[in-house]
């Protein structure tokens, strides 16, 4: 998912009070003003409506018996069935359970931690040791999330590096990715790990931006590091942090899938079966389309309302939001 | 000024002109990966029939498409089977150019539904289209049939596949084989040799049951000493391992079968489907396979193991039992070890049953007609005819002889009516016996296969087949190409899941120890809610259906 950069949200802000016939106006006059800049704009705008808006139609194929060769348009119509059958699953409550409490999860831990690192880093003065400890953090970020996994599975095995820790220790040896129990913990803990450098960027462009005469300002009235952070830094990037809070409230639902195919089994499914690996599973591997694309809809209708909930919410305490 | 505007209008045509010329070329070349038969010549769509004549090379300028894997051991010399030597002189003997398509070895079945469902057929598909196994065609051959994705053969075959035809009648059981139950062919299909029927079992280290003085292990108690022994005196941290990936246990029904039950649907002696994981024989298996694991004699990283991590089980010394294929796991290993370690010695064991000297109520033992490398036309396919005459070719004497054998006199020569690897093939320096018949000969495919073809490189292999094929798994096998009606296979589709999700993680808790053995019943209890019933009335129903072919 790609992050919007903070100013494009501030500038949709702004439109928000006027009335409908003021913004079409000023879209002309803006134009004639700035046509270059418009023209750059087609290509992304293009680019959304055709990989974006356009496949929206195949939704339909949620409400309908789809067969391949009938296409979207020729196949029967259901109606509710496919969500029907999705509710009353065995694994209903099972899998937005694992789905609701891994995200949170990743939320409370995954969160700040990259907000954690750039504040950090924000205080290192070495320029070489701040270089260095960026680099080396991002470097994970690189590397293909199949081959991330297939590390999190060797140093997990009965005979990983994990377990040889574990066994100097006196604990029993003990296959991780058996145990159910574990599955969220290295899950999580091996998001942040591999995506903690990378989310530092936003926040570090953020901190250069803050007016250094607010910190002299500050030390003038006697604060030290930590309140500078406190009371300087930390409200100066306030608005980046609610930005990316709001996006990653709409995300809520939709846990990699990806990595967790890859890291779990039958004896995990208990924790780790989420709604898009159950989807991968039981739609995508007995060709259910239909059912496939009705439980993603369904994701994103509660995916849509988080968003919605969590920017009222900001609006209404800190006055600042996506619109 | 004046000449410079006129170089600077001659510049924007040439320029235009350049822009519409490279729009034309993809335009043309869209053209061309959209359909290959696009380009033939009109008048080919009707009555050609006469042109193209019924012996090889066939008279025609025509190709077409054909989506098929390209052999594991093929792909590491070519990248499309047009340029192996085996599809040149395919080529060349048929007269006819096909454009193969294959799919990435991994992602076949995904590959496979995107092209269904993206609609951009080719003229022939090599595919399961039983709609029984993992991926196949779901609904079945009848139900691809009416979803217009493939011909019914019936006509065509009578017609221009003489070859294959001859064979089905000679052969009634084939025959029933590979019709539905309504009487329509839906494939050219793979006919496998006598001999090469059985090729799964359990392999163990002879080597080290030599080093203990043990016998090969036949019954479940002396499986347990040996496991034992290869872990305490063997240092095998997974005395018998075997991979687990995608909720398919490799195993299948070896050990299972040693208490007179399967690990999914089988006949039972009265010739009643059944399914296994709700027997209660079948939770003595699990309380077995729940100790071994306990006692570290099963691998403790077992659903991890997956077939590389099995390899290297294997290679370094940490396994000594398994139960995996005749070429690509006992011969596989027996070849990488040859170098590094010339005691290292596997042989095949034969299916465990818990009395003694008692045959093994099932084992592996697949059908003549192999579904999968099987080739289907498809409602695509501009001129059928000439794809089911070029299909027919791989079912006549000379035809089976490139498809088993290759090319006389470059991978094989005649000895006393025998065909006989050349030194080329046998006696290769650098590549085993699998990699060069993979470029000569199609190793799985729509024809006959030669019961003289033997690729084994070691005695083992052969031993192997002889004890493997010591059971009873002929009558209780569930046969792969039963077809459900089309109703029946959607409820049956929907059963599946449900069953097999709950079956396979339940499995997998009572083996780690996550689940008490005392919720057998419970387990029980809730796939009858999820319908097994259902599903073993509908295979019955189907199996005598079958039966009545």
């Amino acid at each position: 998912m790609a992050k919007h950069p903070p100013q494009e949200q501030h500038a949709a802000l702004l439109t928000t009070s006027r009335s409908r016939n003021q913004i079409r106006w000023g879209i002309l006059k803006d134009i004639r003003r700035n046509p270059w800049l418009y023209i750059m704009l087609t290509p992304v705008l293009l680019y959304f409506t055709i990989f974006h808006y356009y496949p929206m139609y195949g939704a339909l194929i949620a409400f309908k018996d789809f067969s391949p060769r009938l296409g979207i348009m020729g196949s029967p119509w259901v109606g509710w069935e496919h969500f029907e059958s999705f509710f009353e699953g065995i694994y209903f409550w099972r899998i937005i359970k694992n789905t609701l409490l891994i995200s949170f999860y990743e939320l409370v831990f995954g969160f700040p931690a990259p907000l954690i690192l750039a504040l950090l880093l924000n205080e290192v003065r070495k320029t070489a040791f701040k270089r260095t400890v960026q680099t080396f953090t991002y470097m994970p970020h690189f590397i293909s999330l199949v081959v991330v996994c297939g590390m999190i599975k060797e140093f997990t095995m009965s005979d990983g590096i994990i377990n040889d820790l574990l066994a100097l220790l006196g604990w029993e040896r003990v296959s991780l990715l058996l145990e159910s129990q574990y599955f969220r913990t290295i899950f999580v803990s091996s998001g942040i790990w591999q995506n903690v450098g990378w989310g530092t960027i936003i926040y570090l462009a953020a901190l250069a931006g803050i007016d250094q005469e607010q910190y002299e300002a500050a030390r003038m009235d006697g604060a030290g590091r930590w309140k500078q952070m406190l009371h300087v830094t930390l409200p100066g990037i306030m608005p980046t942090i609610i930005i990316l809070f709001i996006l990653e409230m709409g995300r809520v639902m939709n846990v990699g899938g990806e990595k967790i195919i890859l890291l779990y089994n039958p004896s995990t499914y208990e924790t780790a079966d989420v709604i898009s690996s159950y989807v991968y599973r039981v739609g995508l591997q007995e060709f259910d389309y239909s059912f496939s694309s009705a439980v993603g809809l369904f994701n994103s209708a509660i995916n849509f309302m988080l968003v919605i909930c969590s920017n009222w919410l900001s609006r209404k305490m800190n006055n600042t939001g996506l619109w | 000024m004046d000449r410079r505007l006129r170089i600077g209008k001659i510049l924007i045509r040439r320029f235009k002109a350049a822009v519409s010329s490279v729009l034309l070329m993809s335009l043309i070349l869209a053209g061309c990966s959209t359909g290959s038969t696009e380009e033939g010549e009109p008048k080919d769509q009707a009555g050609a029939s006469s042109d193209i004549g019924s012996t090889y090379p066939l008279k025609t300028s025509e190709g077409f498409t054909s989506w098929e894997a390209l052999n594991n051991n093929a792909v590491t010399f070519y990248s499309n089977l047009a340029e192996t030597p085996f599809g040149k002189a395919l080529a060349e003997k048929t007269g006819v150019n096909v454009k193969y398509v294959h799919p990435n070895d991994q992602q076949t079945k995904e590959q496979f539904n995107l092209m269904i469902a993206s609609d951009e057929l080719p003229d022939t598909i090599e595919y399961d289209w039983t709609g029984r196994s993992a991926g196949s065609y779901p609904g079945g051959p009848e139900k691809a049939i009416k979803d217009g994705v493939i011909l019914e053969l019936n006509d065509l075959i009578d017609k221009y596949a003489p070859n294959l035809k001859k064979k089905l009648e000679a052969d009634k059981e084939l025959d029933k084989m590979v019709k539905t139950d309504s009487g329509k062919y839906y494939v050219f299909p793979m006919i496998r040799n006598p001999s090469g029927l059985v090729f799964r079992g359990p392999i163990i280290r002879k080597d080290w049951l030599d080093d203990l003085n043990l016998p090969v292990p036949t019954t479940i108690a002396e499986w347990e000493t040996t496991l034992k022994a290869f872990k305490d005196q063997k240092g095998a941290k997974a005395p018998l391992s075997v991979t687990y990936t995608g909720g398919n246990f490799e195993i299948r029904d070896a050990f299972i079968g040693a208490y007179h039950t399967s690990n999914s649907f089988y006949i039972d002696d009265e010739g009643k489907v059944k399914y296994g994981p709700v027997d209660p024989q079948y939770k003595d298996f699990l309380a077995l396979f729940r100790k071994w694991f306990a006692e570290g004699l099963f691998d403790k990283d077992f659903a991890l193991t997956d077939g590389k991590a099995l390899d290297n089980k294997i290679l370094t010394g940490q396994t000594g039992a398994t139960v995996s294929l005749l070429s690509g796991g006992l011969g596989k290993w027996m070849d990488a070890m040859k170098k590094q370690d010339p005691k290292f010695k596997l042989v095949g064991a034969p299916y465990p049953t818990v009395k003694k000297g008692e045959v093994p109520f099932t084992g592996q033992r697949d059908f003549k007609y192999n579904p999968g490398p099987s080739k289907a036309i498809t409602t695509a396919a501009k001129n059928p005819e000439l794809v089911a005459k070029w299909l027919d070719y791989a079912y006549s004497d000379e035809g089976a002889m490139l498809f088993n054998f290759g090319i006389e006199g470059e991978s094989y020569s005649m000895d006393n009516g025998t065909p006989v690897y050349t030194d080329l093939i046998k006696n290769n320096e650098k590549y085993s016996l699998q990699q060069m018949v993979s470029q000569y000969s199609k190793p799985n495919g729509p024809y006959e296969a030669d019961e003289r073809r033997n690729w084994n490189t070691f005695p083992e292999q052969d031993e192997a087949v002889k004890i493997w094929s010591n059971t009873d798994a002929e009558k209780h096998t569930l046969p792969a190409f039963l077809t459900p009606t089309d109703e029946e296979s959607k409820e049956l589709g929907k059963i599946l899941t449900d069953v097999s999700n709950y079956k396979e993680e339940m499995f997998v808790k009572f083996i780690v120890g996550k689940e008490p053995m005392e919720n057998y019943d419970a387990y029980v209890t809730q796939i009858k809610k999820l319908g097994i019933d259902r599903a073993v009335e509908i295979y019955q129903n189907a199996l005598d259906r079958y039966n009545e072919r």
